[in-house]
């Protein structure tokens, strides 16, 4: 063995320990925060919880149900307001701006969306919705949800479309269909897998946010389904909860992160699955 | 030594001429200022196979995409010149691309189904110009798949997905669902370089069987396969068209160099 | 004529070519040592005629074989299809030749202790000569891929015809005189007939180079004389 081959395996085994170390650096945080999470979650997990309105302070009994309400709304809501608008988007990026100009500009500009902090576009709804209306509401909230979820589905959506591929367009095309028609029975059925795991990713995403909604739609002690005033949200419960002296506030805090990290964590799975059906097609 | 037997058709000559479905008029095509076909002047015999050749680059690809506009899918590209199909000018700013694709039509290089059923993929284009009951769209789907030969590997299983077929059996999907929505002309751009030699003589065998009703094109790479089953040859050198005649002729008797040193391997 | 981009495609080509040249030569031989061995009655020399035979088959098994492995595996196209399929018909009609002078061998051996009339066979050594030159240029067309100089052999054919009609009369001539001269004057005539069939298939040779070096075929029907 010469010199130089038994050095380039040397360097070989230096790199993969390292690569090794970082894994299991990172892997450890998440480890121990799941643990921590179960740990003090579980332990106030019941289904009074899911019945139950949060419970004023110094109160033993009580659960989330009305934040739970809030959250799930809210999050339908803005993503149900989000999603067409940035599947349409995504849409307009890969299928008929593919060679423009202006098309370099919005993916440009939308990175920067995906890339802003949400607490910026709390306050812009804030701004822009909750000021002129006169009044936090749930429909502000959602509104605010809705804005992180475009740039999230227009990624996604038009990164989808990009990968079918083009001789399935032209392969259409030469039948005589029209470009909307080609669009929507072929090429969103071939990317039709990762467009759902794209929304449901998006989703994923906004059920935790908890900045937009401070400035949006608060918070509400109560049961209280109209979106026109605040509404009771997981996100913001938990911020408020886990800072209070109350011992069943914080109990209540942890099992709401709990929550939300087992809803996101199936969302993330069930669009990882819906991902890999793609693949193997 | 055993003798062959060979039909008696077999080496028979196309008649002298056919009436001319396709004819190219000066044409010259640009991808923005580069100038990829110069001054090209054929025509594409009616029920007759022509076959365009030459290195890559050439443009042979490029002629074939304009005869259904498919280049107008894409910005910056540009044909000028004629192409009368049937006496009218294709190329025409008032041409619906849409109605003479459905004149005519494309198989591609890769097998492209679409991600639906077997049956879906061939109704579909069928759907698109006619308005007709399920039973007359059944009909058009088996008389599409029998002109494809594909029926009997695909009539027990239509409801499965067309991406399920084998590379082979996909391709003559697509050529079915061509032939389904009853062009004038079939045009194949390299259509069996991604098949096995089974596969790409069935494909060659449903060429040979289409010219009866259709006027068709076929690019390849694959000199042997346009000696096959062409009738006319275009031999393509860098956007120029440098020889076109009788297929016969091209591969025995070609009079021009540039042609003699490609069919035979002599390409420096 | 540039290379193939595949060099073996050349080297196989070239090897045909080498083979046909040999046949030719052989053939050639044949044919001048069968009229030798016919003038002067030298039934050695005719053995050796003989003898030749099997390599010139030999020869032209070898061509047909090459010939059929290189169409399978290359497809040739254009010149090269014509080069091959001429080398085909060419190695047959030179193979015929061979067997035409050792046809001529064999009658001089028959001959050979019953030659009667010497002045006969002076007719026929012109005809040999003429049919050699015939082989001679065709070889050489085809060697020089020259079309023209083949469409000269072939339209020369007339000549030898000719001689082969002066030929019959005169050895019609030498059986009426006397009847013991028909079965000698007999052989010269199936020499004679040889000679004129050498000269035809000179001419198919002419022929088959013509269409392989210019891709035209030569009309179907030639001057006659």
């Amino acid at each position: 063995m010469n010199s130089i081959y038994a050095r380039r395996r040397r360097r070989n085994v230096i790199i993969r320990v390292l690569c090794y170390a970082a894994a299991a650096f990172g892997l450890t945080w998440l480890g121990l925060i799941l643990f921590t999470l179960f740990w003090n979650g579980l332990a106030g997990l019941n289904l009074s919880v899911f019945t139950q309105m949060t419970p004023p302070p110094g109160s033993k009994t009580g659960g989330l149900a009305n934040a739970i309400a809030g959250s799930a709304i809210m999050t339908f809501l803005g993503v149900a307001i989000g999603a067409p608008i940035g599947m349409l988007a995504g849409t307009f990026l890969a299928e008929y701006g593919r060679h423009e100009r202006l098309t370099t500009v919005i993916r440009f500009i939308n990175d920067i969306l995906l890339s802003a902090p949400s607490i910026i576009i709390g306050l812009f709804v804030y701004v822009a919705v909750v000021l002129p209306m006169g009044g936090f509401s749930g429909l502000a909230g959602a509104l605010a949800l809705a804005v992180i979820v475009i740039p999230v589905v227009v990624r996604t959506t038009e990164d989808m479309l990009l990968l079918v591929p083009n001789p399935l367009r032209e392969a259409a095309s030469a039948l005589g269909m029209p470009r909307s028609l080609v669009i929507k029975r072929v090429a969103y059925r071939a990317a039709r897998a990762g467009l759902i795991t794209g929304v449901l990713l998006a989703t994923a995403r906004v059920a935790g946010e908890t900045a937009p909604l401070l400035f949006t739609a608060l918070n509400n002690q109560f049961w209280n389904i109209d979106m026109t005033t605040t509404v009771a949200n997981l996100p913001v419960t938990i911020n408020n909860f886990v800072q209070s002296p109350y011992e069943y506030w914080r109990q209540l805090a942890w099992t709401g992160a709990l929550i939300i990290t087992l809803a996101v964590l199936t969302l993330n799975v069930v669009a990882r699955i819906l991902g890999r059906e793609r693949n193997t097609q | 030594m055993t003798t062959m037997t060979i039909a008696a058709d077999a080496f028979q000559p196309p008649a002298a001429s056919a009436p001319v479905k396709i004819e190219v008029r000066n044409l010259d095509f640009f991808y923005g200022a580069f100038r990829a076909l110069k001054n090209i002047n054929l025509s594409l015999e009616q029920n007759r196979v022509t076959a365009f050749i030459g290195p890559s680059g050439c443009g042979k690809s490029t002629l074939l995409r304009i005869l259904n506009r498919m280049y107008d899918l894409y910005p910056g590209q540009r044909a000028e010149g004629e192409v009368l199909l049937d006496g009218a000018n294709i190329l025409d700013p008032g041409v619906d691309v849409n109605l003479l694709r459905a004149r005519v039509g494309m198989v591609f290089q890769k097998p492209t189904p679409f991600p639906m059923t077997i049956y879906d993929n061939i109704a579909f284009g069928i759907k698109l110009y006619e308005k007709l009951s399920k039973s007359e769209i059944d009909g058009r789907v088996e008389a599409a798949l029998k002109g494809a030969a594909l029926w009997n590997e695909v009539k027990d299983k239509l409801n499965a997905s067309g991406l399920s077929l084998s590379g082979g059996q996909q391709q003559r999907l697509c050529i079915a669902r061509t032939v389904a929505i009853r062009p004038d002309v079939i045009l194949f751009d390299e259509p069996c370089s991604a098949l096995d030699p089974i596969s790409t003589a069935k494909v060659e065998e449903l060429i040979d069987e289409l010219k009866a009703q259709y006027t068709i094109a076929i690019v390849t790479h694959n000199m042997q396969q346009a000696a096959r089953v062409s009738d006319n040859t275009a031999f393509m050198y860098l956007g120029d068209l440098v020889e076109f005649g009788e297929t016969s002729q091209m591969f025995t008797t070609p009079t021009q160099k540039a042609t003699q040193d490609y069919i035979t391997g002599r390409f420096g | 004529m540039t290379e193939h981009i595949v060099k073996a495609y050349d080297a196989e080509l070239d090897l045909i070519g080498a083979k046909i040249a040999e046949m030719g030569g052989i053939a050639e031989k044949m044919l001048s040592d069968a009229m030798d061995a016919l003038a002067s009655l030298d039934v050695a020399l005719a053995q050796k005629v003989l003898g030749s035979d099997p390599r010139l088959d030999g020869l032209q098994r070898e061509i047909e074989d090459q010939a059929v492995r290189t169409i399978a595996r290359r497809q040739p196209m254009a010149v090269d299809l014509r080069e091959l399929v001429a080398s085909i018909h060419i190695a047959g009609d030179l193979e015929r030749v061979g067997d035409l002078a050792k046809n001529i061998a064999k009658r001089a051996i028959k001959v050979a202790d019953d030659a009667r009339v010497p002045r006969a066979i002076v007719g026929l050594k012109h005809m040999a000569e003429v049919a050699a030159l015939q082989l001679k240029n065709v070889l050489d067309a085809y060697a020089e891929r020259d079309a023209e100089r083949a469409k000269q052999v072939w339209s020369r054919d007339a000549e030898l015809d000719a001689l082969e009609d002066a030929v019959f009369r005169d050895l019609l001539t030498f059986m009426m005189e006397d009847p013991r001269n028909i079965s000698f004057c007999a052989h010269l005539l199936f020499c004679g007939k040889n000679l004129e069939r050498v000269g035809d298939h000179a001419t198919n040779i002419a022929e088959n180079v013509h269409f392989m070096v210019s891709g035209a075929p030569l009309p179907v029907n030639r001057p006659k004389g």
